[in-house]
């Protein structure tokens, strides 16, 4: 059937505000989850450098958020290592922030304290961000209080291949990683490199790590976000250093 | 291919209980004779990309079948109202609605899944299924007869998906839901046997190539011949 | 030189066919013809071509978060990206309403080859899924030109080259069940294979 043009135009309009209505009444309901969600999963991200992911799976979201406000405490900080006050760290958004020049984004560092002793720090959790073979990777580091020794590594990625560059997200895999070095002995900053091929054992070399079977890209993608992200916290690492050196510790 | 239907439910009698035969028949017969993917070439866009493991296959198995069923049913409720001229940017208004409510619930909900599936979601809107039971179905048919109509062809597409997902996951991953079986078999014969996984089933090679087998599988069984 | 490889990487290994998926009904359904398959791929590249880079611009100045800050500055909470698959779609069709209405008037000869293909392309995922895999990688106005005309080439370039293999295949003897759709299946994945190599190229 043919109707006229007046009974289309309103038609159409009625639609709209019909779905339009709908979806931003959705949207409002619903807006607060969502903002729930994309935090508490930051929040494991963020966790997953210092305990066993499986952990995290088994609790529930509020166990988490506790855990969280109990053991973590954070900052930012800017390329020169000097604290920016009145930026909440949970908030920076390190993707959006990767686009502009190095020295003008915000770091945030997260610190993991001691169960049941709130003052003793035991590992800096510091952000990731770089590129794979398509798409972003991102991970947490955890470096132990010698701000030296890897305490644990966590990875994403957007879209690497699955199972080859994808390989980065697994447990066995960020394990390699625990226990290695990012300065060298002269106190140059090296991070760690992931090798070509797979299965060779490089546990006596502090700065190497087994890699991944058809996926050097990734791997060589892993490698220079650690180097370089690692190298925009040198300033603050530095200072954290030479403090305890002056404390005595 | 679907014309059939429709002439069916013309000659319908007043007062049909509520799961007559012919009821009954539109929801099976797109799960084998008249499967929306296997014979009729539906819809294989945008679900495949997801179907390396069956658990974000299953949440979008489960999306398609909300998201068919409901606008079928919207759809047929507005099918006396829709001016002809504007049938088909209605029809895609009603469908990109009630995916992105799919889209924020997940979002809500099972931020995990939400991050996982990313784009495929939002291409549930240019699943040719749903379009196609839209134009073939609900524009000329009762609500409660489309509900029906769009579940039958959601759940012959779900079958279908969760298969391809059961194989790439198995033999790509060794495992079933997350599972993992290869892992466990492996563990019954000892410490050297070991069960292999092949790369080529989490690349997108896997999924054409199981789709292509389910395909000559089925058509086989049910005789069905493409010229 | 950024830009270059993005298109590269768009046609050959990001191929919205072999990587994605994306527009497999029509890549399936008008296969059977060379010079067919020729007129839907170039409508797919020239949809793609001009959806992409309009719904960046969408996206840019009206549904991201803040993207209203051009306006008013008190709308920069606003965020309204849940308008995001609808308007998408709207400026898709809307895009393709113009698109047919331009060929149809100015080159008649062109509207009676791509005329019966333009309709299809509004329900094509490929081209809503170049609009929101444009969205979610946040490319910037330039690389979402781009990248509309490569996936769009990608697309054109595996369906010619499937018609091509298929009008051969008339002359095959294939078992019955496999006929039509089942080794076209199979075909696609050998061809993904083939388009795998393109992976080792390092952009």
């Amino acid at each position: 059937m043919q109707q006229s043009n007046t009974y289309i135009i309103v038609f159409s309009a009625i639609l709209t505000i019909v779905l339009g209505l709908l979806l931003s009444g959705t949207s409002q309901v619903l807006g607060p989850l969502q903002q729930e969600a994309i935090a508490l999963d930051k929040k494991k991200q963020i966790l997953g450098a210092v305990i066993d992911p499986s952990e995290i799976d088994n609790m529930t979201p509020q166990q988490i958020n506790e855990f969280y406000a109990t053991r973590i405490s954070a900052t930012v900080v800017d390329i020169n290592g000097k604290e920016i006050s009145g930026v909440e760290a949970e908030k920076v958004e390190i993707a959006k922030d990767y686009k502009k020049p190095a020295d003008k984004r915000q770091y945030p560092v997260f610190m993991f304290h001691a169960e049941g002793n709130p003052e003793a720090v035991e590992s800096y959790i510091f952000p990731l961000y770089g590129a794979g073979l398509w798409d972003a990777i991102w991970g947490y580091m955890a470096l132990e209080t010698d701000m030296n020794t890897i305490a644990g590594i966590t990875l994403a990625h957007a879209g690497e291949t699955p199972g080859l560059g994808a390989r980065i997200t697994e447990g066995s895999l960020q394990a390699r990683y625990v226990g290695k070095k990012i300065f060298d002995e002269s106190g140059e900053l090296v991070a760690v490199q992931m090798q070509k091929g797979e299965g060779k054992d490089y546990s006596s070399d502090a700065h190497k790590v087994d890699g991944m079977s058809g996926a050097t890209i990734t791997a060589t993608g892993v490698n220079n976000m650690l180097k370089a992200y690692l190298g925009h916290y040198q300033a603050y690492i530095k200072n954290k250093t030479s403090n305890q050196a002056v404390a005595g510790l | 291919m679907s014309t059939e239907t429709v002439e069916k439910a013309i000659e319908k009698k007043p007062a049909e209980p509520l799961f007559s035969k012919r009821r009954k028949k539109l929801v099976t017969d797109p799960l084998v004779d008249d499967n929306p993917v296997t014979i009729q070439v539906l819809g294989i866009c945008s679900a495949l990309a997801v179907t390396t493991q069956m658990k974000p296959t299953l949440v979008m198995a489960i999306s398609v079948i909300f998201v068919i069923a409901m606008s079928n049913f919207v759809i047929s409720l507005m099918r006396n109202t829709i001016p002809s001229r504007v049938r088909i940017i209605v029809q895609l208004a009603v469908v990109a609605t009630l995916v992105t409510l799919v889209s924020e619930v997940l979002k809500a909900f099972a931020y995990d899944m939400y991050k996982e599936l990313s784009v495929f979601i939002g291409l549930i809107i240019t699943n040719c299924i749903v379009m196609g039971r839209l134009e073939a179905f609900a524009l000329g048919n009762k609500p409660y007869d489309s509900v029906l109509d769009g579940l039958g062809s959601a759940l012959g597409y779900s079958w279908i998906i969760l298969t391809v997902a059961f194989f790439r996951e198995l033999w790509g991953s060794g495992s079933v839901f997350g599972v993992p079986v290869f892992d466990y078999v492996s563990s019954i014969f000892g410490p050297d046997f070991k069960l292999a996984t092949n790369g080529l089933m989490v690349s997108p090679v896997g999924a054409f190539i199981i789709l292509g087998l389910i395909i000559w599988v089925q058509r086989t069984k049910t005789g069905y011949v493409e010229h | 030189m950024e830009l270059f490889s993005l298109g590269i990487r768009s046609i050959f290994i990001d191929n919205m066919i072999f990587a994605y998926f994306l527009g497999m009904c029509s890549f399936l359904a008008v296969s059977k013809k060379v010079s067919t398959a020729l007129g839907l791929g170039a409508a797919v590249v020239f949809v793609l071509s001009v959806t992409t880079p309009v719904n960046w611009l969408l996206n840019e100045f009206v549904l991201k978060e803040g993207a209203l800050t051009w306006a008013n500055a008190s709308l920069a909470t606003i965020d309204l990206s849940f308008l995001r698959f609808i308007m998408f779609i709207a400026i898709i069709a809307a895009m393709v309403q113009l698109v047919e209405m331009i060929v149809e008037k100015f080159a008649p000869a062109l509207y009676g080859q791509l005329g019966i293909f333009l309709p299809l392309i509004a329900v094509n995922c490929a081209i809503l899924g170049g609009s929101l895999f444009m969205a979610q990688r946040d490319y910037t106005f330039a690389e979402s030109a781009v990248y509309g005309f490569g996936s769009g080439t990608g697309f054109m370039l595996a369906i010619v080259a499937l018609a091509a293999i298929r009008e051969r295949l008339k002359y095959s003897a294939v078992p019955n069940g496999l006929k039509g759709l089942g080794i076209t299946m199979l075909l696609t994945g050998l061809m993904g294979i083939a388009f795998m190599s393109f992976m080792g190229i390092d952009l």
